[in-house]
């Protein structure tokens, strides 16, 4: 068995009486595709926050690379090695593609408050690569507020890149593209995790069953059932629970 | 990020003009001019926390108070006069009482961190201005201002009108550059990105709050600065300088003057200054047409003087 890059025990998450995340158990493993799906309200948007530090576990715990991370905060764990993006675009509507990716790439080297102007090749290269592979490099200077929906979402995941991270956690990075930008930016999460590992939540069922190595459903913030796509599509309780729903 | 043409051009004139104005010998004109060019420093140094980091303070004259009164008390209590002494002394207690400040109130956000920057402000004001021995709320004179001797003659004495508007003078030039190159740096751009989305900084790496610290102490410190040229050039400390009149008048300042771009701010303190000077002598309902002329920019003008400036540009 591959080596687990990011494991959770019991990881639970309560708002009130409702537990979005209830005693969630997961093993990702070093350089695969992780997908989690489920239907609307399941809690894979919360299981997110949750690994990325932006909510506090009420309960169990999250180990990356062997270490418990269960109370780090997003800085620290953004430092470590996990990148995330979000489900509705989350970027700086005032600043270009440009500025946004570099202060990205830039945060590699900010663990000092004031650095040089420009902190070298480093720098400027991962911020050029990022670019280009999300499809932007024609829109370096236009303010984020300027893009498209679909472009926003590019930048979105352009930024994550540009952290350099180990480990990606992607929110429904299909959701709301077009055809044909879905399509790039489905081959660009391919390419990348040829060297990275991949949280990936997606309804967009085809991708999820074309690129994920495990498969996780999520239903009412439970595991239902973890294990090989093949496995998963052909689970009678996840087609009752879930895929049933979308399939003739 | 690079400057208007025009606003370049009218800094250096401003700049020019307020170096010639001790050449009038006009004496209310030297202190006006002087009171002036400390109201720019103030206000720049609260642009950096407004404009920038996002950090509306409104106990910004805390830093201004307690530099002026640590002089006031290192020439009274010790008769400490050198300025190589008594100049880093006052900053560095400005800067440390920002540290302790800003550590508290930025674990608040939004208008929380209004009201607990208002709350440090008015505790501060009340200590100084209900202890008599900090000198009650008549405040205190200072008997020697700064002085600078070598070898028992006084090379630069801060107590003639013409040296201490000279100090400021240089003291202004100094502090806009200081804080142009601040905010053009990558602490610059990375305070603008957490003013517009601080969650989305966090996730990318960033130690916000060390970064907003940091502001908070840098404009603590030159507004300690402020504080501690209007105490030499008036030789005279008073606890309404903390009060939040002071406070939030630097921040109309610098919303006037258009927050974000540092000589928007310092523009809005020459405009508020002149203004008030004539409104003065025409009415004795002043505050009332300054207060009017406010109202009109802020709803006029949502940018500032500056974004007239900017919006004009090609
Ligand atoms: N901050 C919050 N406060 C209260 N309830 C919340 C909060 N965030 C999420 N929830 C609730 O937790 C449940 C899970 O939400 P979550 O966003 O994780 O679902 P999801 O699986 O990502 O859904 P979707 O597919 O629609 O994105 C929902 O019932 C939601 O209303
Ligand atoms: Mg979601």
């Amino acid at each position: 068995m591959a080596e687990a890059l990011l494991e959770t025990e019991g990881l639970t998450r309560r708002f009130g009486a409702l537990a979005a995340v209830d005693g969630v158990t997961l093993r990702v493993e070093r350089g695969t595709v992780h997908a989690i799906i489920g239907p609307n309200g399941a809690g894979k948007s919360t299981l997110l926050n949750l690994l990325s530090g932006e909510l506090r576990a009420s309960s169990g715990r999250v180990r990356f690379r062997g270490e418990d991370v269960t109370r780090a905060p997003p800085d620290v764990l953004s430092r470590k090695g996990i990148g995330r993006s979000y489900q509705t675009a989350n970027v700086f509507p005032e600043l270009t593609c440009a500025e946004s990716v570099w202060l990205a790439a830039h945060s590699r080297n900010a663990g000092r408050l004031f650095q040089p102007r420009r902190d070298g090749a480093d720098t400027a290269a991962r911020e050029e690569d990022a670019l280009r592979a999300c499809g932007l490099s024609g829109r370096r200077l236009s303010r984020a507020a300027e893009l498209s929906y679909g472009e926003q979402r590019q930048l979105e995941v352009a930024m994550m890149l540009a952290t350099d991270p180990e480990l990606l956690l992607v929110d429904e990075p299909l959701a709301g593209l077009g055809h044909d930008e879905a399509r790039m930016v489905l081959a660009l999460l391919r390419e990348v995790a040829q060297q990275r590992t991949l949280v990936l939540i997606e309804h967009d069922m085809d991708a999820v069953f074309a690129v994920a190595q495990t498969v996780t459903v999520l239903v009412n913030g439970r595991v239902l059932e973890s294990g090989p796509p093949a496995a998963i599509r052909a689970s009678p309780r996840v087609r009752e629970a879930y895929l049933g729903e979308e399939e003739p | 990020m690079s400057l208007p043409q025009g606003v370049r051009a009218g800094l250096l004139v401003g700049a020019v003009a307020l170096a010639l104005v001790p050449l009038s010998g006009d004496r209310f004109w030297v202190q006006f001019a002087g009171k002036l060019m400390i109201t720019c420093i103030y206000a720049v140094s609260l642009d950096l926390l407004v404009g920038y980091a996002g950090l509306v303070s409104l106990g910004h004259s805390a830093f201004f108070g307690l530099s002026a009164y640590l002089l006031a008390g290192l020439a009274n209590g010790l008769g400490l006069v050198s300025p190589l002494a008594t100049l880093p002394l006052c900053l560095a207690f400005a800067g440390l009482a920002a540290l302790l400040i800003g550590w508290l109130s930025l674990r608040a956000t939004g208008v929380y961190f209004v009201m607990v920057t208002l709350a440090f402000g008015q505790m501060l004001y009340y200590l100084f201005s209900e202890s008599p021995g900090l000198g009650g709320s008549d405040g205190v004179s200072i008997l020697q201002r700064p002085r600078l001797a070598v070898l028992g003659r006084t090379i630069l004495d801060l107590g003639d009108r013409t040296a201490a508007y000279a100090a400021i003078w240089v003291a202004l030039v100094l502090s806009f550059l200081l804080l142009r190159r601040v905010v053009q740096a990558p602490f610059g751009h990375v305070l603008t990105a957490i003013r517009i989305n601080e969650g989305r900084m966090r996730t990318l790496g960033y130690g916000t709050g060390r970064y907003k610290l940091a502001a908070f102490v840098l404009g603590g410190v030159l507004a300690g600065l402020a504080g501690y040229l209007d105490a030499t050039l008036y030789g005279f400390v008073n606890p309404a300088q903390f009060g939040w009149r002071q406070s939030g008048l630097v921040l109309v300042t610098v919303l006037l003057g258009g927050k974000g771009t540092l000589y928007g701010p310092a523009l809005g303190a020459a405009l508020l200054s002149v203004l008030e000077h004539f409104a003065e002598r025409a009415t004795e309902h002043w505050s009332a047409v300054v207060g009017a002329a406010v109202i009109a920019v802020v709803l006029f003008l949502p940018r500032g003087v500056a974004g007239l400036l900017e919006g004009s540009r090609g």
